[in-house]
This record gives C-alpha cells, sequence and structure tokens, in this order.
C-alpha cells in the first residue's frame, strides 16, 4: 500500500497552524443580530407566564422568542421532549425559557434581565435511585424511567449456586463535561429563497438538521447546514449545540437578519449534556480456580432532565457489562432514570466507561480473592476467536484481547512490577508506587441501535485536482485525513491532490452522526466505495485506451499500469492524461458512494443477539505513585495497547491514543461536574479540573493490526476504545499500591484518603480564587 | 471605563489624590480580570495599572535586609538568584503558583491583597517575618504581614493606598525552610493546603525560632504559636514533627469547629506539618515530590 499507514501530514494542518481555520464563531455578517438567553430560574417548576414586554421595548432589541413563538416543532430530541425553548416547565437550570436578539451582546443581556417569568415551584428530584421510586415527583408525564434494558442468559441462580464464593460491590461513577477547547456557536442567516442557512459547530449535523428544520417549519431543503471547523466535541456538540443553533435559527427567521449566538465556557457548562453518572450493583459468582459462574448486575444511569441518548448509552453498557469474558449466566438489568439535573447523552465512550472501571475492577478482586495475579485471571476467563458474548453472539473474527493484554503486561513489565509493589506495600515510605491493568472490548459503530448507512462523494476535477466530502464530519479526530488517505490510496495519487470540502447537509447524503467510534469504518467505507466508483469510470475509458476489454489495472504513483496477475505490467498513462480523456469522451468523474452494513439483530426482552458487526480489543497498563498521607495520585507511565484493525495514519492512531488516555485520566482521578440541588458547581475551568500537559504520563502506543473484513482496508476503531479503559487499569494501580479498592469515580484525594467524596454544605462564591481550596 | 499605567509611585499617587475612590488597583490582573468577570468592573472605574511602575519593581538587598517591590512577578522570584538563596522557601512557593503564564503576570503585590486564604506567598512572608510597605496619600507605612490581613480578601489597606514592597531578614545560611502545597493537579491547582516552615537547627539537632505557618488552614492567616512553642528545643525527628502536626490540626479544629472538609484536612493538615518539617530537616524519607 502507498499511503495507508503512513504518517501523512493532516490535510486540515495548515489551516490550523496558520489561524486560517474558521470556527463556528468566526464567521459574521453585515446587520448580525446576537442573541443572549434567559435561564431557568427553578430546576423544577411550571411556567404561569412569560412578561417579554419591557424587554421587547428596549431600544435595540429585535426580537424576544419564548415556546409560543415557535412555528413548528419545538421539541427534538430521540424522546422528542428536550424544548428549543422551556413550554410547559422547566425541568432543570440549564432550561432556557426565552431568547432574545439585539443590536449588540451587552443590549441582549441587558434584556435578558428585564423578562419576567412567573413560576410555581415544584418539587424536584436529584438522585436517580429516588426518581424511580413510586412517590417521587413525576419529570415527565410517562413517569421517571426513561429505559429499562435487560439481559438474559443462563440461569444466573444456579450459577451462583455452583460458585466457591460471591463477590459483591456498589460502584458509583460520576458526571462529566466533555471540556471540547471552543464552546458552541452558530451564525443563522435568511438565504435568497425563503430559506436558511445556519453555519455552526455540530457534531452531528444531519440531526441539527432536522429538528432545527421542523422547528422553523420549514422542508428539510429550505434548510442547509454548513458544518464550520470544529475545536472539539468528544459527543458533546450533539442536542446542545442543535439547541443553540435552532434558537439562532429561530431568531433569525423572526427577525430576517443573521444572528449569532455563542456560548460563554459557563453557559457550555450550565446548559450541555454530560457523561451519564452509573450506580452499579455487581455480583459474580466465582470458582477458586478464578473462573467465573454468574454475573449479575443492576445499574442506574442519571439522564436528567431529557431523554438524549440515555436509551442508547444504557444499551451498550447492557451489551457489554460483562466484558471481554466468557461467563454462562449473566442476567442484567440497567435502567435510567429523569432527574432534574443536566441531561446525560453522548460522550466518547457511550456507556462502556461506566462499566468497564466496574467490571475491571472486579476482575482485579477476582485476582486478589483467588489468589492470582490479574493478568493471569484475564487470560483464564478472556475471549479468544469464536468466543460467544453474553449476548449469545459469536465471535468470528480475530478476537485479540489476549495478544493485548500480553503486549501490554510485556511492554510495561507488568508482572514483576505488580509483584514488587506488593512487597514494598508496607514499608515507611508514605508514597507508594501501584500498577494496575485493565482490558476491554468494544462493539464497533451503531450496531443494532440504529441504521448504520454512511456517504460521500469523490470529484476528480478535470485537471486532476480532487474534492472530497463526506457526511461523516471532522471534529479534531483526523477524519478528513483518513478518509482522503483512503481516496488517494484507491486512486493511486498522492494526497495533496485532495482537498477535502466541509460537510454541507445539501451536498452529502445522510450519513448518520459522527459518534460510535464509525467515522473510519463507515466514512472511511464509503470513501473508498465513492473513489471506486470514479476509478470504473476512469477503467472503462483505460480499457478503450489499450483496446482491452478484459484488462485490469493498477493505480500507483500518479499512473496506471495493465495489471499483470498480481503484479505491474506495462504502463499505460499518467493519472491527469487519463483524467483528461474522461472528461473529453463527456465521462466527469464524479460518483458517490454508500456503505450500508446491516448485520446485526436483537431481541429486547433477553438481550439476545448480534449487538455488533464487529469488536474491537485493547489493553491499558497504568503506573501511579499514590501519595497514602493525601490521597493524591501521580500517574506516572500508561501502556495502551489498542487492535485497530489497520492504522490508516498511524500518527493518528497514536493522537488519539494520547488523547483517550489523557481524558481517560481526567476520568480516573480529577474530573467531576458537581451539581448541588441541580446548581451547577463547576461552571469554568477554574474549578472543573482536567489534566493539564504536565499531569498527563509518560504514553506507549502500540498498535495491533489485524485487519476486519468489515473495514476500509481492514481498519475498525480507536477514538472511544482509546478512553474507556483507561480509569479501571489506574484505580487498579491504586489498588496495588495501597490495599485500598476504588469503589468510586474520580479517585480524587479525599476517595483515595477516606473512601468518600466530601460536600460543601455551605453556600460559596462563584470565583474559585474568592472562595478558597475547593 | 479609564485605564492608565503608572510610571511611578508618584503616578499612583496623584491619581489617587485626584480621581479617588474611582481607582482600581491592577497589577498582573490575574486575580482582577477573572472577578471581573464574575462581577464586572463599575462603568466609572479608573484602572490604574502598576504592573510596569518603575519603583515597585525591585528587588534588592539592603544591609541584611530584602526588598521586592510589589510589582515583582512570581516568575522573577522564583528565578531570582538572591531569593532562592536567601528565601528559598519564597521562590519555592513562586515556582508552584498557577502555570508560567500566570507566574508572568501575578505578583507578590497582587497575590498579598487579594488575600485569599489559598494564596501561596503567604505562607513564606508568614514564616519569614516579613514587613508589608503602603504608601498612601496620608504617608508611608509598614506593618507585619501578620497584621496585615483583616479576614480572607480583605487586606488592612485604606482607600488611597498601595503595597509598594514586601521586605524581610535575610535567612542565615544555615537557617532550615521548606514550602510544601498540595493540589488537585500539578499545574494550575489552587492550593488545598499550603504550609511553610523556617527554623534554626543546632549542630546536635536541637530546633531554635521555629516558625510554622500554614495555608488554607484556618479562616485568618497566622502561625501557630502552639506547635512553635512545643518544637522549640526539641529534637529534629519524626516523632516530634508528627507530634507538631497533631497540635496544628487540634488547633485547626478548636478555631473552625468540625466542618464538611474536616475528615480530609485532620488526618492531612497533620501529615503536611509533620511531611514539611522533615523536608527542611533533611529528615524526609518519602518518595518524589
Ligand atoms: C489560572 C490561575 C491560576 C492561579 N494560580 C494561583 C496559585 O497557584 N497560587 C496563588 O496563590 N494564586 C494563584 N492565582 C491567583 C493570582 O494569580 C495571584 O493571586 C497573583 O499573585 C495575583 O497577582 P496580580 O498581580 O495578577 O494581581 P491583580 O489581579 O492585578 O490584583 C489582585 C488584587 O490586588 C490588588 N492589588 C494588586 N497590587 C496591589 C498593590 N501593590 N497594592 C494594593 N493593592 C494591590 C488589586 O487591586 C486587586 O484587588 C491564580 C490565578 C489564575 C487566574
Amino acid at each position: 500500500m502507498n499511503i495507508i499507514g503512513k504518517r501523512e501530514p493532516r490535510v486540515d494542518a495548515l489551516g490550523k497552524v496558520t489561524g486560517a481555520a474558521k470556527f463556528a464563531d468566526d464567521y459574521n455578517m453585515p446587520h448580525q443580530l446576537y442573541a443572549a438567553v434567559k435561564y431557568a430560574e427553578f430546576p423544577h417548576a411550571e411556567i404561569v407566564s412569560v412578561d417579554t414586554a419591557k424587554a421587547a421595548a428596549l431600544s435595540g432589541v429585535q426580537a424576544v422568542l419564548t415556546a409560543k413563538d415557535v412555528p413548528g416543532s419545538n421539541r427534538f430530541g430521540l424522546g422528542g421532549d428536550i424544548r428549543i425553548l422551556a413550554d410547559d416547565r422547566t425541568r432543570y437550570l440549564g432550561d432556557v425559557v426565552a431568547v432574545v436578539a439585539a443590536e449588540s451582546r451587552a443590549l441582549a443581556a441587558q434584556a435578558i434581565d428585564l423578562i419576567e417569568v412567573t413560576y410555581k415551584e415544584l418539587p424536584a428530584v436529584f438522585h436517580p435511585e429516588e426518581a424511580l421510586k413510586e412517590d417521587a415527583p413525576k419529570i415527565h408525564e410517562q413517569g421517571n424511567e426513561i429505559v429499562h434494558h435487560k439481559l438474559r442468559r443462563g440461569n444466573v441462580e444456579q450459577g451462583f449456586a455452583e460458585a466457591d464464593f460471591i463477590l459483591e460491590h456498589r460502584f458509583t461513577t460520576q458526571a462529566i463535561e466533555h471540556s471540547y477547547i471552543e464552546p458552541e456557536a452558530a451564525l443563522a442567516y435568511p438565504d435568497e429563497q425563503d430559506g436558511f442557512v445556519v453555519i455552526g459547530s455540530l457534531q452531528n449535523f444531519y440531526t441539527s438538521h432536522k429538528a432545527i428544520a421542523a422547528a422553523l417549519d420549514l422542508p428539510l431543503s429550505k434548510v442547509q447546514i454548513i458544518q464550520s471547523t470544529m475545536g472539539g466535541s468528544f459527543g458533546g456538540k450533539d442536542e446542545s449545540a442543535t439547541m443553540l443553533a435552532a434558537r439562532a435559527a429561530l431568531l433569525a427567521q423572526k427577525t430576517g437578519r443573521p444572528v449569532k449566538m455563542l456560548n460563554s465556557r459557563e453557559d457550555s457548562i450550565r446548559q450541555s449534556y454530560k457523561r451519564h453518572p452509573y450506580i452499579l450493583y455487581y455480583k459474580w459468582g466465582c470458582r477458586y480456580d478464578g473462573s467465573i459462574t454468574a454475573m449479575e448486575l443492576k445499574a442506574i444511569a442519571d439522564g436528567g432532565a431529557y431523554v438524549s441518548m440515555s436509551p442508547f448509552v444504557t444499551w451498550r453498557s447492557v451489551v457489554q457489562a460483562t466484558g471481554p469474558y466468557h461467563c454462562p449466566n449473566v442476567k442484567t438489568d440497567l435502567y435510567a432514570a429523569f432527574t432534574n439535573n443536566n441531561f446525560t447523552g453522548a460522550m466518547r465512550g457511550f456507556g462502556s466507561p461506566q462499566v468497564n472501571f466496574a467490571i475491571e475492577s472486579m476482575m482485579d478482586e477476582l485476582a486478589e480473592q483467588v489468589g492470582k495475579s490479574p493478568l493471569a485471571v484475564r487470560l483464564l476467563n478472556g475471549f479468544e476467536t469464536g468466543s460467544v458474548t453474553a449476548t449469545g453472539q459469536r465471535l468470528n473474527h480475530e478476537v485479540s484481547l489476549k495478544h493485548a493484554l500480553l503486549e501490554a503486561a510485556s511492554a510495561s513489565y507488568y508482572g514483576k512490577k505488580w509483584a514488587e509493589n506488593r512487597l514494598t506495600k508496607n514499608k515507611s515510605n508514605p508514597i507508594r508506587k501501584g500498577i494496575g491493568i485493565s482490558c476491554a472490548y468494544r462493539g464497533v459503530s451503531l450496531g443494532a441501535e440504529g441504521v448504520d448507512a454512511a456517504s460521500a462523494v469523490v470529484y476528480i476535477q478535470p485537471d486532476g485536482s480532487v474534492n472530497v466530502s463526506s457526511g461523516i464530519i471532522d471534529m479534531g479526530q483526523g477524519a478528513q485525513t483518513a478518509m482522503s488517505q483512503i481516496v488517494a490510496e484507491v486512486l493511486g495519487i498522492n494526497l495533496n491532490r485532495l482537498r477535502f470540502l466541509q460537510p454541507d447537509s445539501g451536498r452529502v447524503a445522510d450519513s448518520g452522526p459522527t459518534v460510535a467510534s464509525r467515522g473510519t469504518i463507515m466514512g472511511g467505507g464509503a470513501a473508498k466505495i465513492a473513489a471506486e466508483n470514479v476509478r470504473a469510470v476512469m477503467e472503462k475509458t483505460l480499457r478503450e485506451m489499450t483496446e482491452q476489454e478484459q484488462a485490469d489495472f493498477l493505480f500507483e504513483n500518479e499512473e496506471i499500469f495493465l495489471k499483470k496477475g498480481n503484479g505491474k505490467g506495462k504502463r499505460v498513462a499518467g493519472f491527469d492524461e487519463v483524467v483528461a480523456r474522461c472528461y473529453a469522451k463527456g465521462r466527469p468523474l464524479f460518483a458517490s458512494g454508500v456503505r450500508h452494513i446491516a448485520e446485526t439483530n436483537w431481541d429486547e426482552e433477553t438481550g439476545q443477539g448480534d449487538a455488533y458487526f464487529t469488536y474491537v480489543y485493547g489493553a491499558n497498563v497504568a503506573e501511579v505513585e499514590v501519595d497514602t498521607e493525601t490521597g493524591r495520585v501521580d500517574v506516572t507511565k500508561f501502556y495502551s495497547v489498542h487492535d485497530v484493525g489497520r492504522a490508516i495514519n498511524r500518527s493518528m492512531v497514536e493522537g488519539q491514543i494520547y488523547g483517550g488516555v489523557a481524558m481517560g485520566m481526567g476520568y480516573g482521578i480529577m474530573e467531576e461536574f458537581i451539581q448541588e440541588e441541580g446548581q451547577a458547581k463547576t461552571l469554568n475551568f477554574d474549578e472543573y479540573y482536567i489534566p493539564t500537559a504536565l499531569d498527563v504520563p509518560y504514553m506507549k502506543a502500540i498498535i495491533l493490526e489485524n485487519p476486519d473484513a468489515k473495514g476500509p482496508f481492514g481498519a475498525k476503531s480507536i477514538g472511544e476504545p482509546a478512553l474507556e479503559m483507561a480509569a479501571p487499569a489506574i484505580a487498579n494501580a491504586i489498588f496495588n499500591a495501597t490495599g485500598k479498592r476504588i469503589l468510586n469515580l474520580p479517585a480524587n484525594l479525599e476517595e483515595v484518603l477516606l473512601g468518600k467524596k466530601l460536600r460543601r454544605k455551605t453556600p460559596r462564591a462563584s470565583v474559585s480564587c474568592k472562595i478558597g481550596p475547593l | 471605563m479609564h485605564y492608565y499605567r503608572a510610571k511611578n509611585l508618584k503616578d499612583i499617587l496623584n491619581l489617587f489624590e485626584s480621581e479617588g475612590d474611582r481607582v482600581h488597583l491592577i497589577a498582573g490582573g490575574t486575580d482582577v480580570l477573572v472577578e471581573a468577570r464574575q462581577k464586572p468592573l463599575p462603568q466609572d472605574a479608573f484602572l490604574l495599572d502598576i504592573s510596569q511602575t518603575a519603583d515597585l519593581r525591585h528587588i534588592n538587598e539592603q544591609g541584611q535586609t530584602i526588598h521586592i517591590g510589589a510589582s515583582v512577578t512570581h516568575q522573577e522570584l522564583a528565578e531570582s538568584a538572591l531569593i532562592r538563596q536567601s528565601a528559598p522557601l519564597l521562590a519555592q512557593a513562586c515556582r508552584q503558583i498557577g502555570s508560567l503564564q500566570i507566574r508572568n503576570r501575578g505578583t507578590l503585590g497582587g497575590n498579598i491583597c487579594n488575600a485569599s486564604p489559598c494564596a501561596d506567598t503567604v505562607p513564606p512572608l508568614l514564616a519569614l517575618n516579613a514587613n508589608v510597605h503602603i504608601a498612601g496619600l496620608q504617608g508611608k507605612r509598614t506593618v507585619p504581614v501578620a497584621e496585615f490581613f483583616d479576614s480572607p480578601y480583605h487586606p488592612l489597606l485604606n482607600n488611597g493606598e498601595v503595597v509598594s514592597a514586601v521586605s524581610f531578614a535575610k535567612l542565615e545560611p544555615t537557617t532550615r525552610t521548606a514550602f510544601y502545597k498540595l493540589g488537585r493537579r500539578k499545574a494550575l491547582a489552587i492550593s488545598r493546603i499550603n504550609m511553610a516552615v523556617v527554623f534554626k537547627m543546632t549542630e546536635e539537632g536541637f530546633l531554635e525560632d521555629v516558625r510554622l505557618a500554614p495555608g488554607s488552614v484556618f479562616p485568618a492567616w497566622h502561625r501557630v504559636s502552639e506547635a512553635e512553642t512545643f518544637l522549640e528545643n526539641k529534637k529534629a525527628q519524626l516523632s516530634v514533627f508528627e507530634e507538631a502536626g497533631k497540635l496544628v490540626a487540634d488547633k485547626m479544629i478548636a478555631i473552625s469547629g468540625r466542618r464538611w472538609s474536616t475528615p480530609y484536612k485532620e488526618p492531612v493538615v497533620a501529615a503536611l506539618v509533620k511531611r514539611t518539617l522533615a523536608i527542611a530537616a533533611g529528615v524526609y524519607k518519602g518518595g518524589k515530590l
């Protein structure tokens, strides 16, 4: 292969390093208005009336909208319950009751203060287990249970009866903020034909497109969404970004003028959805040899105010809740509940980081109980090619779990260090070393969650330069580069011929969301097909040129050769020459490609079926130093091994791994979105701590490649796998250092020292420097 | 809003005279600007930038006394050979503030005038028995740093006054010092607890002239005389330091009562007193810090 696997520079690098890249807030237009929002004043209240008269009367204010002013559908999302503008009630403090468009930001803010809302406060609930009780205040008419997924396999009673001993733990995980560097922003403006254009920082612009058109009461064709260069998303710019863009579009429609809406960091954190906090009750039946006879899990996810992605997030948890381990008897019940907290939705990992933390901690505990090394019990119980998962799916591809585990262990000298650290445990040094291992498997792409199709378009211009567009978006992960490399490989050309166009709702067919680590496997798959379709047109011309009707061709290094067996035959022509010939014959080189995979099935009642069309496998090892007198954890080294099927670009795969480890480490030891009675306490990065460059450890990324039949050139996924098993590796390292099992994330100072979190009860000011230490 | 950059101390006093209460001093702005985001400055505010004021930018020694101008930045202090030699704990504290960007802007004067209970330079200054020099329309005055604070965020400064400098007696080369900061991450972390100690050690290893100043522990800044008295003339060893740690933790509870954070702070304050003393005495056996 010529380009696949190479460390090619990113196709978007130049714009980003020179500052030419335009993020949503960089778009401005003459006569543009600025929008501001009026927030809910109670986490749960009936909206009795909204008085906007004073705000509307303020000079320079061009529009004030409430839910009543929305011409089309005010509600959107998976559950059809997310309000663009709160209508009947407020359900969390990030709800927006009214929006204003004014000549300046300051004026808009001033107008907001003039809006008067009368509420009838309702009892609120902030804890998902309480929300599921009979007498809990109902947040939506249908009750507080968003979803209950089940998985039943074998017979757990019998499995527990066969066990030598039972392991049981309650784990909790926290809400976290995506922390994309670019807060949500959009510019909406009327076009020339009675329609609207929205330029925005949107992760899933096809879903945004539908919600915005429905709100404006316009056909999809009259609303054009243009994806600006994105400053990160991590799953976060779906509904939150749609809300903002829809509000801007409604104001543009009302005023007939361009409207800019930009979230400050505080707005962003206040409104946006978070990673689901989970409460997990795990019970395992185990044998003294380290094998597992039964697993039972009940878990409750805090879904917050709206459905959002809760059904899908928790579904992935159900599929993966028993980890990559053999277990004949499984009973899983996963609930998501409404509360009056920020709603929770998609975030890198999507339901796996929570269960992985628990399951990998349990596996470590099992090793401890039976006196084996954590690596040994994983090798004993782990999946191999042909294994059958808890959902009854036979894994027919190359299952590289054990290979990944062994690579991680040998690169880190895991066995030796693990044993040594245990010996030194009781020494007088308060700062102790630990090493921990984890592994996981992950279903690639959407799985039985949804229709899985993506599209791409390849257009070879008459001069031989190439435009590629796709419905899969680049939010910084490098999707454009991966797709470009795939197209360049198929056409045998250099990457510098390619220019990737920004996604646009009118340009490429609905490709579904850019989520679930499906960008390369699905978008790349589509790009490959599009390139092959274009190449087929060139081949037709080539057959005419060579007068060989049966000939096959090799596209390589910008030239085309006859194929001779599997090798290279005579040169036929240069790439440009063939392109020119095609155009001369009236054959423009423009083709689209659609990649659709529909090999999944699912039974809701039993949780059995082929959940995903393929899986990836990985293993992590973390080394830590734990200050046993303060609870401070220093992650010193990290080894991350992933089977990606095929690395399209090694540097980018490594980048995903490094970023995933940093983010997973934040989840493991410091990040926590704190709400008290529904009120967000960590509204900016002075209080919401994420790892800094100094906190990130030495990292070693190890890439395994077992090409998968379903992926373009064998490629699978890396985005989410990179993050999803980091936290338990750290938690297990803390155990190795201290003998203390971390049951609640994050493993911050208090958790490590005391085994619990401490919460400030007194009110405090908002500037951290003014409130004293957190 | 007006903005003016003062070239010298006289400029500052002149503006105090002409603009009165409207004057808001800004040095590095690393606190002022964060606060202005939450609570905007009044429309008619007169922002007086003292970051480049020549008379506030010195680090020098006059006899046995070190003088530091209020507008000297944390990075300048961390890098100053004089400070590293004669008050190493202050240089260590400055090195751990915020990030390089913050240290390049943030000043010593701003840190003490903001008077946050977790300010990192205050424990070292308390342990150094530093004096704060204040200039104002009513003339100059000097107060010990221990008497400079009313309550958190409230330095005892009158309108029309500016801190011009901080001074302290040079430490003798044999004096032992240490500064310890516990944060939630390695950079850009507000101190959860910080600690400064200064003492002399006799050749036989006995402690003299012990000064112990914890930060983020008490509602108001002060040293812990109970622990200092206890340590006086004691042998520098871990069991003694451990005892001192308990005294500080007890004192914290005596003053503040048991609060939400006490289950954590009680053992950790004790441990960090012990650790900081041990580091200063050279008997700390822990791992990498
Ligand atoms: C990201 C970040 C990280 C930080 N990390 C730390 C940290 O680790 N440790 C820490 O201690 N602090 C930290 N801080 C707080 C801040 O940087 C320090 O307090 C700094 O020393 C303030 O100095 P400044 O010059 O920026 O003050 P400014 O913001 O300019 O002023 C602060 C206050 O002091 C007043 N003032 C300033 N100079 C004088 C003077 N000479 N006379 C009278 N009044 C004066 C001002 O009017 C204002 O009220 C951090 C701040 C940020 C934004």
